[in-house]
């Protein structure tokens, strides 16, 4: 196991998770890659330095929670949950497969995984419902939720944006993953989402844009803010499939099939700075 | 005589006295707090836990399916449009497949939207929410048996639909009803004709199982509060009780209590049933009494429904 007391560590530990997510889908034959290897610096970020997590009790209330709302990026999360200690490593060959615990999209009857997504906008309403909550059971607790960039095309996403403004939840991060793709293209092909941050700033969140894969800048972006009576909104600039020279940058990163074993073993190569062994 | 509370009078003093006694409960409105009778009361009476949502009804119940998650039991309501159709997708995903304790609220059903027409008129949501895998759908013809539906909602762990007339309607059962979830109530016991009902309708075969006997006709009167899961035992009693079965309901006669009633007898029981109800087109502005003459729904419509089962027609 690596160590993770350095964020050096954590960007290792970032190419380990990368190397397994691309052999998860290779496994199961197909999966999303892009969005779920574009937020592997988020979750080590969340779930090694900022979140509070007690993986002997997942119900502990003085938790941090974390919504996955673009639940098409569970094979990253997976692989963090795994390292964690949360879930079984061997669970990690099963994705998509008869009778899994671990299926395409994210569910709430997996260990670890706070909420159900998959149908895109849905994730940022449920936060704000678990921080409107946690404001009364559990004030220390914050919850986390990542959406997508291509799913903030979605009016509920703007709906919740106003609630938990209007209801000044402060205890609510929200993350985009900004990589800027999505199935069909580009998001300025598909649907231009404009300056982000000016919309966000002007639905009275705390906006801040980062580099999501500059896990200090991301840990700093993730502290709670003191004097902040406000939801915040961290933009993190990412990249489609980083870390994978196969689809890095590539729309078509978004789903893959994996016709063969030679793609696959090409596929894994295409991860670069892992040690190549696999934990199951 | 009509009873003297309108339904969602009872509906609000129902949740406040839940929210008296339970922390967890919460009322959720979008906007339209006044139409199913919470706000003011409940919002004075708990107003940390009144929680207005705006005209965003997807948010609402996302919102909800979160505080569920927390272990809070939100109850959210809205014009039934609304609160079935409008948010199906939210519903079925963030609510029902995820195994969340949510209770929604359809204000105004069918022909009791009125004057707010086609736009709002939902004939629908029985059919669209019976559907839903993991949900309980309900209609309660009564204020008795609303207030023990909310009593019992509270209690259940698990995603329920209710849909709730607003205004004052003539008592049917009294203080000692309780509510079984899939149990039926046997209001008239005849021979001639059973009538299976829900309800708005069930309200209006009372009064039609009366003009039947002065006429001599029997009516065996089946109320099915529950819809889903359906008494599916008592339908089929119903069905060798009387001669021939007919269905009433303020909905399209595709997908609701008709249907559930048909699928229900042809496994089992299979018989010739009539299906009363709309005729699978959409609402219009109007007196709720006028569209529910329109469509054939009220008591003179269900008689007339009888005598043309009866001969044979």
């Amino acid at each position: 196991m690596i160590r993770m007391d350095s964020t050096e560590n954590l960007s290792v530990l970032a190419a380990e998770i990368r190397y397994i997510v691309t052999d998860m889908i290779c496994r199961a034959g197909s999966g999303h890659i892009g969005g779920s290897l574009s937020i592997v610096e988020i979750l080590l970020a969340l779930y090694y330095r900022v979140m509070r997590t007690n993986p002997a009790d997942l119900n502990d209330p003085r938790r941090d929670r974390l919504v996955l709302s673009k639940g098409h990026a569970g094979p990253a999360l997976y692989a963090v949950l795994a390292h964690k200690g949360i879930i079984p490593f061997d669970w990690l060959a099963t994705l998509n497969k008869p009778g899994t615990r671990l299926p395409s999209h994210v569910d709430r009857r997996t260990p670890g995984v706070e909420m159900t997504a998959g149908s895109l906008g849905q994730g940022l309403s449920a936060a704000c419902g678990m921080a409107l909550a946690a404001q009364k059971t559990s004030p220390a607790s914050r919850v986390f939720c990542i959406i997508g960039d291509g799913e903030s095309q979605e009016g509920q996403v703007w709906e919740a944006a106003l609630f938990a403004a209007h209801r000044k939840l402060s205890n609510l991060v929200g993350i985009t993953d900004y990589n800027g793709m999505q199935i069909d293209g580009t998001c300025d092909e598909v649907m231009s989402l404009g300056d982000l941050e000016a919309k966000w700033r002007s639905f009275d969140w705390d906006t801040v844009t980062v580099d999501g894969h500059d896990i200090p800048a991301l840990i700093a972006a993730f502290k709670p803010v003191a004097s902040a009576a406000r939801p915040r909104m961290v933009i993190a600039r990412t990249v489609k499939a980083r870390g994978n020279a196969c689809f890095e940058g590539q729309v078509g990163s978004h789903h893959i099939r994996i016709a063969d074993d030679a793609a696959r073993k090409k596929y894994l190569e295409g991860v670069s700075g892992a040690s190549r062994t696999l934990p199951y | 005589m009509l009873h003297e509370k309108e339904m969602r009078a009872v509906y609000a003093e129902t949740l406040i006295a839940l929210m008296n006694d339970d922390s967890s409960v919460y009322c959720l409105e979008a906007d339209l707090g006044k139409s199913s009778g919470t706000f003011p009361g409940v919002c004075s009476a708990h107003p940390d836990r009144f929680i207005q949502m705006g005209i965003a009804e997807a948010n609402m119940i996302g919102v909800a399916a979160g505080l569920a998650a927390e272990g809070m039991k939100p109850f959210c309501a809205s014009f039934s449009a609304f609160a079935s159709r409008r948010c199906y997708d939210q519903i079925t995903v963030s609510v029902a497949y995820s195994g969340l304790n949510v209770k929604i609220i359809g204000t105004a059903p069918g022909v009791t939207q009125a004057f707010n027409g086609g736009t709002h008129m939902c004939f629908q949501d029985l059919a669209i929410m019976r559907a839903m895998p993991g949900i309980t759908v309900l209609s309660p013809a009564d204020a008795y048996e609303l207030r023990a539906m909310l009593r019992w909602m509270h209690a259940h762990e698990g995603p329920v639909y209710l849909q709730l007339m607003r205004e004052k309607y003539a008592p049917i059962f009294d203080d000692s009803y309780s509510f079984n979830p899939g149990s039926s109530v046997v209001l008239s016991r005849g021979a001639d004709v059973a009538l299976i009902t829900t309800g708005l309708t069930t309200q209006y075969a009372v009064e039609a199982v009366r003009t039947l006997a002065a006429e001599g006709i029997s009516a065996y009167h089946l109320h099915c509060g529950s819809v889903k899961p359906l008494d599916a035992e008592a339908v089929i009693a119903a069905a060798r009780a009387a001669k021939s079965v007919i269905t009433v309901e303020n909905q399209n006669i595709i997908g609701g209590l008709g249907s559930a009633v048909c699928e229900a007898l042809a496994e089992a029981h299979p018989v010739r049933v009539k299906r009363v109800g709309i005729a699978d087109v959409f609402g219009e502005v109007g007196p709720a009494a006028y569209l529910a003459q329109k469509h054939g729904i009220d008591a003179n419509g269900i008689v007339a429904a009888v005598r043309e089962v009866m001969s044979g027609r």
